[in-house]
């Protein structure tokens, strides 16, 4: 007998609690004999830990109950003589499933892992038959099961690696159904390179749900050594682009990092990456190209998997763009410290120019977005204009201070406010919750350690996205669609009056990021994860074509879909309405760590399966040939439900009893 | 010992009947103890006062034909005496499982015995004829009323081997007795009447139509009347065996309002049904008791 989840059998621990409950006892130990219980009542009954297990019998039913259920989800099996009508010759249906992830095109593993797909079809049965399946991020069956061993072969030939990672347990669920069609007794013969992080978590993910015996081809050839660029990013504030170099090789070596922009290399730094170690690579800010400019690393000298050995960003250049400061003192600190930070920010070249009202020339439209550092400020003209321009598609920063405290309700959005509106006046308040999913707030570190002395207190409703609060629950930044347009609102001050955040490291990266989220771009970088869908609309184009990294077009004009799938690595182009946007897309750098799996995991992998014998590599002394596991699961289910119906009665029996009814 | 003997009062005391060898010495220590102590009591028919002349009757026992009378007026004349009625005593004595309930030396079986007994002594002493029914779910002894000499011996030994039995089944002893016993006579019933005081009516009515004077002497033990309980406590029903836990805050309030709700619905029904109802603490002196009977047949005799 085989268990395909032995793991459950941890569940047999729980037979403890029925027998701890069968000694705990509403029996009285003080009986007393009385003349009759004609006039008694009974009481709540007391419970004690009896000396003695009582109701063997109900206690043995819930024991086997929950032994019956363990064992049920162990899934266990008994070897059996298949019926001679479905394995009439000894036919095998051999599914030779091939490993298409990234790593198979690791040195020359993937012709090793074709030569064993050739040994298996070599080794078949006059009576068995083939099919062959390509396993990557998508399951695919390259032609049907069939006896035409060159069919099979040809089709082998034309399988290549892609560039997704595999994970083991989601294969074997994939290949279910195919063993559950199959009309012939099949063997799995997975030939991968078994990397160990393709493993699943819960190793009874591996057992195939229908008996198939496991045949497990290593095409891997000792030890991997393998380096990887996996990171690369640019700093929103600086410019500055990181790249993260990691090892995967027992020793320590010297690579050097290339960095080119739209082809052309503007940097190169040599960097020793320690023993399985990381080593990060810091450039200076680029020069950039007006619109995106195609930015990527690459290691030198490259080793035997060369797709992890280069990383892309896509950078934009950005436009010289203007911004509206609102203030009640054109001289004040809120307006400095806020203008300040912008113009800092080079990668987004701001200009900030100071008001004290948003009316005026040049007009709102003029500007990228606006910032109000006291909202209370704005009389309803001025806050018209202002939920005029965003409405119309602008983009808003409002802030609270002094002229905000007496509101009741703030201007341009009408967020009202609660009674108290200074709540957090008593005493220093830090930052609580921060929802770094959101672009603004995304990387932005050490906003804890500001003080919050005050703040006004916005009731959020539920068009109201909280960004931040503050540690006593006050939400402290909140964002709202308005019209076409963005409002954030900040409830304290933009000055040191309320707060010292504006002194704090964090006030730049955070500014930084509210001002890429208002300036309406996915950002200063864009990247997006392969295997993932890429829309049209979702870079802000009304309808256009995409490119893939090798130029064809992946989404024409009038396309039935607006989703393209990025299954390649590099820059894929979006162009439409003039312009043209550039996504990067990358390796998984999981797939770049090549540890196989290790060869006891392996073994009981392998036992998961079926060993009839005659074609695994190592037959078990026990299994003998033209045997095949049978799955208990059945007459499990049914005992069980045998034992629960029995365990009703008797425990129905013994609380007449227990409550004094006849029996 | 010697009828007439002077017995101190503290004899009478259930628990030193219980150190009586035999229910014949109980019994006459009773009577005996009882009747020496009442001297000058208003229960003086049980002295050989005469009362009157009544004509010689067939069936008579000439042993009582007074001989002068006859020789003066050459008639036979029947010589009677106060207290002296020539009735008839049946008693229905409950031996089921709750009458062996007890908590201190005496069980109310005993006690019943021990009144049974004394009941049965004291009307043969007074020319009373004398039967017995012993029953708990069943008849288990049938003595049938008589006067004949050594019936009193076997109606003693008939009490003496009654043991507590199963259940209780109160229309079995009186459906027997409306079947055997015809004459108008007394009868008094010895139970703890653990049962429907309606259902009892119902069974003891028919009794009351025939003309029997019925009597029910209820035994209880202290601990059924004000139960005392320290902790919660495991009751197991001495008749069914059935079992319930009981607290002891029930049983210091609700219970003991449910029994004399239960008294007092057995008293009624005995009222309505023509009996006399008597509730015995299996404590107190049977004097008591010997007393109520008494003043009982006094008022029916």
């Amino acid at each position: 007998m085989s268990l395909l989840a032995p793991a459950f059998l941890l569940g047999l621990l729980a037979v403890g609690l029925p027998w701890w409950l069968h000694r705990l006892s509403s029996d009285n130990p003080n009986k007393q004999k009385f003349s009759s219980l004609m006039f008694l009542e009974p009481g709540e009954p007391r419970r004690v830990l009896a000396k003695k297990v009582q109701y063997l019998l109900l206690l043995a039913l819930r024991i086997g109950v929950l032994v019956l259920l363990a064992l049920a989800f162990t899934e266990p099996a008994i070897w059996r003589t298949p019926d001679p009508a479905g394995d009439s010759d000894g036919a095998r249906l051999h599914l030779i499933v091939l490993d298409g992830s990234a790593s198979m095109s690791y040195g020359d593993r993937w012709d090793r892992a074709r030569a064993a797909a050739n040994d298996v079809l070599d080794d078949l049965g006059a009576d068995d038959r083939a099919q062959v399946v390509l396993a990557g991020r998508l399951f695919e069956v390259l032609g049907p099961a069939t006896a035409d061993i060159a069919a099979v072969r040809q089709t082998l030939n034309t399988a290549e690696p892609g560039v997704f990672r595999l994970e083991y347990g989601q294969l074997m669920r994939s290949i279910d159904g195919l063993i559950r069609t199959a009309e012939l007794p099949v063997v799995l013969d997975l030939v991968t390179d078994v990397q160990a992080p393709g493993l699943p978590t819960r190793f009874g993910e591996l057992a195939p749900r229908r008996p198939a015996e496991i045949v497990i081809h290593d095409v891997t050839d000792g030890a991997a050594e393998n380096w990887t660029v996996d990171s690369f990013g640019a700093s929103a504030v600086s410019g500055e682009l990181t790249a993260s170099v990691r090892s995967y090789a027992p020793d320590s070596v010297t690579r050097t990092v290339t960095l080119t922009q739209n082809g052309r290399t503007v940097g190169e730094e040599t960097v020793e990456v320690a023993a399985r170690g990381r080593a990060d690579v810091t450039f200076p800010a680029l020069e950039l190209a007006s619109g995106s400019n195609r930015v990527e690393v690459a290691l030198s000298p490259g080793d035997d998997l060369a797709r992890d050995d280069r990383r892309y960003l896509a950078i934009k250049r950005p436009e010289p763009r203007k911004v509206l400061i609102v203030s009640p003192d054109a001289e004040g600190r809120a307006p400095l410290y806020v203008s300040a930070a912008l113009e800092t920010l080079t990668t987004l070249a701001l200009t900030a120019d100071v008001r004290t009202t948003p009316l005026g020339d040049p007009p709102l439209l003029d500007y990228s977005f606006v910032v109000v550092t006291d909202v209370g400020l704005l009389d309803a003209a001025q806050a018209t204009a202002v939920q005029d321009y965003v409405q119309n598609g602008g983009r808003a920063l409002l802030a609270t201070g002094p002229r905000s405290s007496s509101l009741t309700a703030l201007p341009v959005t009408g967020q009202a406010l609660r009674t108290n509106p200074q709540m957090g006046a008593q005493g220093n308040v830090a930052i609580g919750e921060v929802d770094t999913t959101h672009p603004a707030l995304r990387g932005v570190e050490e906003l804890r350690a500001a003080n919050f002395y005050r703040s006004v207190n916005v009731e959020p409703s539920e068009a109201d996205r909280v960004l931040m609060r503050l540690a006593d629950g006050t939400p402290l930044l909140l964002e709202r669609a308005l019209g076409s347009g963005r409002v954030l609102l900040f409830t304290s001050s933009l000055d040191k009056e309320w707060n010292d955040l504006p002194l704090q490291p964090a006030f730049v990266p955070l500014m930084a990021g509210i001002a890429n989220e208002l300036l309406g771009g996915a950002g200063f970088t864009s990247e997006a994860d392969l295997g993932s869908a890429l829309a049209v609309r979702a870079l802000g184009f009304a309808g256009g074509q995409i490119f893939d990294p090798s130029g064809d077009k992946a989404l024409g004009l009038g396309a039935g879909s607006d989703d393209v799938l990025l299954d390649q690595v590099g820059f894929y182009e979006v162009v439409g309405g003039g312009t043209s946007e550039l996504v990067a897309v990358n390796f998984d750098a999981r797939e770049s760590d090549l540890a196989p799996v290790d060869a006891a995991t392996l073994e009981r992998w392998k036992g998961l399966g079926v060993r009839p014998g005659e074609t695994a590599a190592p037959v078990p002394a026990t299994a003998s040939a033209d045997r095949v596991p049978s799955s208990l699961g059945p007459l499990l289910v049914m005992l069980l439900l045998m034992l629960v119906v029995m365990e009703s009665l008797v425990g129905n029996w013994h609380l007449r009893i227990r409550r004094g009814v006849a029996a | 010992m010697p009828a007439g003997s002077a017995i101190p009062q503290h004899l009478l005391e259930p628990e030193t009947l219980a150190g009586l060898a035999n229910l014949d010495l109980v019994a006459r220590a009773v009577v005996n103890g009882f009747l020496t102590g009442m001297h000058r009591s208003p229960f003086f028919g049980f002295s050989q006062e005469f009362a009157e002349y009544r004509a010689y009757a067939e069936g008579d026992d000439p042993r009582f034909v007074d001989w002068n009378v006859y020789a003066r007026t050459d008639r036979t004349y029947i010589k009677r005496y106060i207290g002296e009625t020539n009735t008839r005593l049946v008693i229905l004595l409950d031996a089921s499982a709750s009458m062996g309930f007890g908590t201190g030396k005496v069980s109310k079986l005993l006690y019943g015995k021990f009144l049974a007994a004394t009941l049965a002594y004291l009307a043969a002493r007074q020319h009373d004829a004398v039967g017995l029914i012993v029953f708990d779910d069943k008849i288990r002894e049938h003595r049938r009323a008589s006067t004949r000499g050594g019936r009193l011996s076997g109606v003693l030994h008939a009490i003496d081997r009654a043991q507590p039995g199963t259940g209780t089944d109160m229309k079995i002893p009186f459906e027997r007795f409306h079947e055997v016993e015809h004459g108008r006579g007394l009868v008094a019933v010895i139970s703890d009447f653990y049962c429907d005081p309606d259902a009892l009516l119902k069974s003891v009515q028919p009794l009351a139509y025939q003309g029997q004077d019925v009597i029910l002497f209820q035994l209880l033990d202290p601990q059924e009347l004000k139960p005392v309980m320290k902790e919660s406590a495991l009751i197991e029903d001495m008749e069914s065996g059935q079992t319930m836990e009981v607290s002891p805050i029930y049983m210091s309030s609700k219970y003991r309002d449910r029994i004399a709700e239960h008294i007092e619905a057995l008293h009624k029904s005995a009222l309505r049904a023509g009996a006399d109802h008597r509730l015995v603490n299996i404590t107190e002196p049977l004097d008591s008791v010997l007393r109520s009977y008494l003043l009982f047949r006094q008022r029916r005799g």
